[in-house]
């Protein structure tokens, strides 16, 4: 059998928050894909980790080809139980399957990658989710096989180890780890393992970009080749993202129809100054920023079309109306959207609830997700994605495309804020005109090199949960 | 749409929630015959949480200059005359926790007012209202307006007590156009916030379609 056995099948690591992965107008790059091949033991998952440990990417998958064996037929599962089955040759792996996967992934969209039960030795019906890799590392003794597979490929790299190390290092696997008895593992090398590696495997090498020989111990070879990655990957993230959009919608007219601002009303506006006032006490600022909440998810509810329903009253007579969206979503942008949570509790149930926490970089301001978690089915719900403000636009963006990326169309979106300004709502109009953004209040601009809102409510997050200086 | 029901609509003292389809969602779980208590009272009072921020909308306020947390100075309004809320009881009450909601402590007044038999005229049988009610914006509140006998009946105790008629607003949800324009037309500077105006009332004084008795649905006390 290849190797990985028991391992995790699918790996995905972060170190730090993601910067944007789309361009300003709201389109996902493709994710970075690298493919590594090699023999069995030959070092692939090494070299795979230690290209992780360099790059300088904070969100990366390691995909293993061990997820995508397919079916055994009912004979060929008879064989398997018996260490009869040649799981090394390359008809053993649904390569459509992993195309499918690969090409999600590419595309930067919420992917569930199947898992291989070896006890039954078929496809488990659990699948694992798996989100925002900015680079997919592709690694198994057939990663450089399919045609369609290598094309997608960004990087082509063949670990070429010395056969007679592989062996050994098997058999140290093997016996230590897995508890057979070394002349079993001899004799399934013998009959499976070297005749596929001479016949299938090595003359993958040709489709290689890289190979490199003797494996994580040729630090020169996988020295440059994280170089060449890096220099690419860095290419990917030199847009800024927040002056990026200012910047693109400063000569553009109003947002269109997809920006709704609630009615200026007395108390719409009373609320409006009690929460700008800095001398505002705190236990009224959430006070009233509950109230403009309410008011704020009432009105991003009502922006759905309804169906009609129409019911009998107990006085005989019937109501034509409507009926109450089926499944809506709640998707705060952590921490200062959460406070509209609250709201969408007291007037939706059932409700689902996703949370993103989206943080600005420190020094740029740049946004970063840390965390996304959405509620499964969320691709056939309506969703309100909540944020206390919109600025450049930049985080609401950023919200908006995870949402996108797990399915859910534009026009099931609505994004609500308490504070706008002209230019952001310009900015996620001009990305994803379907999805319709209300704001409790329009404020016109953001100004100074800092690209801050001066008429605002000050840090939203801070002085609503007490967590100024 | 009835003639009438058209009429009152366009009332410039008649102020109805903007009906969109959300509300008419609301409206259609509070209106149906079936719908179980714990969905009527979860309704209706999301439904009056609404009409008690539209309310307070006719409220007067007043320019305020404020420094928001950037320094820079602000010009926007603050909150103008004081408040109070009178409920008429039974069904009334139902509406005081949304007002509460949004205007903590605020001072509410109850006045119970039952039809008289021998006479058919609604007669005032308990009031207790707060005593500086004279210098105060008062919310009327009565969950629906068929004929508006009690309510008239209620405004009159309002008028005795010193209250400004301009500065009385009667909330409801549903009204019957008939009890609405009457009204409006017996006081002629007060005014009316409502969810939504049907076409007419029953020989039994029901507002129709309506929803029933809205205080035996929210309170439980149904036959």
């Amino acid at each position: 059998m290849a190797d990985g056995h028991s391992r995790t099948s699918t790996l995905m690591l972060r170190s730090a928050g993601r910067p944007p992965w789309y361009t300003p107008d709201g389109r996902n790059l493709p994710a970075y894909m690298v493919g590594i091949a090699g023999a069995s033991a030959s070092g692939k998952t090494s070299v795979a980790r230690r290209i992780v440990e360099s790059l300088d990417v904070p969100w990366v998958v390691i995909v293993s080809m061990d997820s995508f064996y397919r079916k055994l037929t009912p004979e060929e599962s008879r064989q398997a139980f018996l260490n009869n089955h040649d799981f090394d040759h390359p008809s053993s792996y649904d390569y459509g399957a992993a195309l499918t996967a690969l090409e999600r992934l590419k595309q930067g969209l919420a992917t569930q990658v199947p898992q291989y039960d070896f006890t039954t030795h078929s496809p488990s019906s659990e699948t694992q989710y798996v989100y925002g890799a900015s680079v997919i590392i592709f690694e198994g003794i057939f990663a450089l096989y399919d045609p369609k597979i290598l094309a997608m490929m960004d990087v082509k790299i063949f670990v070429d180890t010395d056969s007679d190390v592989c062996l050994a290092r098997r058999i140290r696997r093997d016996v230590a780890e897995r508890a057979r008895d070394p002349l079993g593992v001899l004799q399934q090398y013998d009959r499976f393992v070297k005749p596929a590696y001479d016949g299938f495997v090595r003359p993958t090498t040709n489709n290689a970009d890289i190979i490199i020989p003797r494996g994580l111990d040729n630090e020169v070879a996988i020295g440059l080749m994280i170089q060449h990655v890096q220099r690419r990957l860095d290419a990917h993230h030199a847009v800024l993202m927040r002056p990026a959009l200012v910047s693109r919608c400063r000569g553009l007219d109003g947002p269109g129809d997809s920006l709704v601002v609630l009615r200026q009303t007395n108390q719409v506006r009373a609320i409006h100054t009690i929460l700008c006032n800095r001398d505002t006490p705190r236990s009224d600022f959430v006070f009233y920023a509950d109230r403009l909440s309410r008011l704020a998810i009432e009105h991003g509810l009502a922006q759905f079309a309804l169906e009609d329903k129409t019911v009998a009253t107990p006085t005989g007579r019937t109501y034509r109306g409507c009926a109450i969206a089926p499944d809506v979503t709640g998707v705060t942008v952590l921490r200062a959207g959460g406070v509209m949570e609250k709201a969408l509790h007291s007037v939706a149930r059932p409700a689902h609830y996703g949370k993103i926490l989206i943080v600005a970089d420190p020094a740029s301001r740049e946004p970063r997700l840390h965390y996304a978690k959405l509620p499964p089915g969320i691709a056939q719900h309506k969703v309100l994605l909540m944020d206390a403000t919109i600025v450049s636009g930049a985080n609401a963006m950023m919200a908006i495309r995870i949402c996108l990326d797990h399915g859910v169309p534009e026009h099931n979106i609505v994004f609500i804020a308490l504070l706008a300004t002209a230019q952001g709502t310009r900015a996620i109009h001009a990305a994803f005109p379907a999805v319709k953004t209300v704001v409790a209040i329009l404020d016109p601009h953001v100004t100074g090199d800092d690209l801050l809102i001066r008429s605002g409510y000050g840090l939203f997050g801070d002085r609503y949960f007490g967590t100024e200086d | 749409m009835s003639s009438l029901t058209e009429q009152a609509s366009k009332h410039p003292r008649l102020h109805q929630l903007p009906q969109t389809h959300q509300l008419k969602a609301l409206m259609t779980i509070i209106r149906d015959a079936e719908t179980k208590r714990g969905d009527f009272v979860f309704y209706s009072d999301r439904v009056i949480r609404l009409l008690v921020e539209e309310g307070l909308n006719y409220l007067p306020v007043v320019d305020k200059e404020v420094t928001t947390p950037m320094g820079v100075p602000f010009q926007g309004v603050a909150f103008e005359g004081r408040i109070c809320g009178v409920s008429i009881m039974r069904a009334g009450e139902s509406m005081e926790q949304g007002l509460r909601d949004v205007c903590t402590s605020v001072r509410i007044g109850k006045v119970l007012i039952q039809r008289d038999e021998r006479t058919a005229q609604p007669k005032l049988y308990y009031s207790k209202l707060p005593r500086d009610i004279s210098d105060r914006w008062v919310l009327l509140l009565d969950p629906m307006l068929a004929t508006g006998g009690s309510a008239m009946k209620c405004i009159e105790v309002l008028l005795e007590a010193g209250v400004r008629e301009d500065r009385i607003l009667f909330i409801n949800l549903i009204c019957s156009p008939e009890g609405a324009l009457t009204m409006l037309e017996k006081f002629s500077k007060m005014q009316i916030v409502t969810a939504e105006i049907d076409e007419g009332i029953d020989a039994r004084k029901f507002i129709l379609p309506g929803l029933g008795d809205f205080g035996d649905r929210y309170f439980g006390t149904e036959d």
